[in-house]
């Protein structure tokens, strides 16, 4: 188990007649224990060349509702520059030159688009099923094929099912997923009739609580984070 | 003007192989500018005894002028012992984290305007994990603050 602290200092002689000064100190443990966290991407830095919105994390590559930690702070030293921090569709706000934050994150999932093929026709295994840039080559009937298609791993899909089908979910809640039949390639070397059903059952939304940074410039501008998570 | 100083360190001598020493501070500035901020909604330190979501600074206008686009610096502290214990942050119906027991945040703050913005859409709300009571401290450093009117009607 990791120890580690985060220890804020806020002072101020001259903003209030008395003086500002306090510090506090949190040992960042997991979500309802005194474990401490023990996983972090490390102290990255991002250095951003357009004013554009870019993704830092995304929230479906972590577990939902936990205590995870996030620290960023803009590089730079010229006041006008900044990045403004994005939550999912919500701008939290902006670190200007030599700002910090540490800020939680819940990492709330989005919609993933979820979709079922079903196997028909005849399969041999001779056959083969592309999808997702992955070339599947058939079993020896529909339920074979099905498996081998679940059996599988894709770039973008998860995989799982039963029988005759086999049902993909998306890896990250995307809005501009979209499966239909002629996202599959058939090679049909042998009976001339193997076929293929698609149904989409959930349509992925792009509302994850993904981190994002937009950089004031598009100039050269880098940020430094580090995430701490469970 | 005044300065503000806000520190951070993070140290842990065994979350990876060498030692996480990372110490950072910055001068409170408005934004742009070199300024400092020299406006602050003070420390409020308060006891919680329901589960209901609040808006920590519901006396600011959301959107004003005051907020958008500007240097605004929220913290924000559970201070329950108990580590179960954990408070939703969200801001805009965006659920951001929760702090846990012990757990606190200082992060910049933009309050855009919504298309409701007297329902505070922009507000940093709060809700206790738990309605047997949970204290809590923050506080709002900003460069500007605009007040809502008297008897202003929140739709």
């Amino acid at each position: 188990m990791a120890t580690t602290s985060a220890t804020l200092t806020l002072a101020s002689a001259d903003m209030l007649t008395d003086n500002l000064s306090f510090t506090t100190t949190s040992v960042l443990t997991t979500a309802g224990t005194a474990t401490g966290l023990s996983n972090t991407t490390g102290l990255a830095r991002k250095t951003t060349s357009a004013s554009t919105k870019y993704t830092l994390f995304y929230a479906d590559d972590y577990t939902a509702n936990k205590a995870h930690k996030l620290y960023f702070r803009n590089t730079e030293t010229t006041s006008t520059l900044y990045f403004t921090i994005t939550v999912g569709t919500v701008d939290v706000g902006r670190v200007y030159a030599n700002d910090w934050a540490l800020i939680p994150w819940s990492a709330s999932d989005g919609t993933k688009e979820v979709a079922t093929l079903t196997i028909g026709g005849t399969w041999t295994t001779s056959d083969t099923l592309a999808f997702d840039g992955v070339t599947v080559t058939a079993g020896s009937g529909t339920a074979a094929t099905a498996t081998a298609m679940r059996a599988a791993l894709y770039p973008n899909w998860t995989a799982s099912g039963s029988g005759n089908d086999c049902i993909f979910t998306a890896k990250r809640a995307r809005a501009d997923l979209e499966v239909n039949a002629e996202q599959f390639t058939i090679t049909d070397a042998a009976s001339g009739d193997a076929s293929i059903t698609v149904a989409t059952t959930t349509e992925g939304l792009d509302n994850a609580a993904n981190i994002y940074i937009t950089s004031s410039t598009s100039a050269s501008h880098t940020l430094e984070y580090m995430l701490l998570y469970e | 003007m005044a300065t503000t100083t806000a520190a951070l360190t993070i140290t842990s001598s065994d979350l990876v192989g060498d030692a996480l020493s990372l110490s950072t501070s910055n001068t409170l500035q408005k934004a742009g500018s070199t300024d400092g901020l020299d406006q602050t909604t003070g420390i409020t330190r308060a006891y919680l005894t329901s589960t209901a979501a609040i808006d920590l600074f519901p006396a600011l206008v959301e959107g004003s002028l005051a907020f958008t686009g500007k240097s605004n610096w929220v913290y924000i502290c559970n201070k329950s012992e108990d580590a179960t214990e954990y408070a939703l942050i969200t801001i805009g119906g965006i659920n951001v984290g929760r702090l846990y027991g012990g757990d606190f945040l200082w992060m910049p703050w933009s309050m855009v305007e919504t298309a409701n913005a007297d329902n505070h859409h922009g507000d940093i709300e709060l809700a206790p994990s738990v309605d047997t009571g949970m204290w809590f401290e923050w506080t709002c450093i900003n460069e500007g603050t605009e007040w809502h009117a008297a008897d202003l009607a929140i739709v």
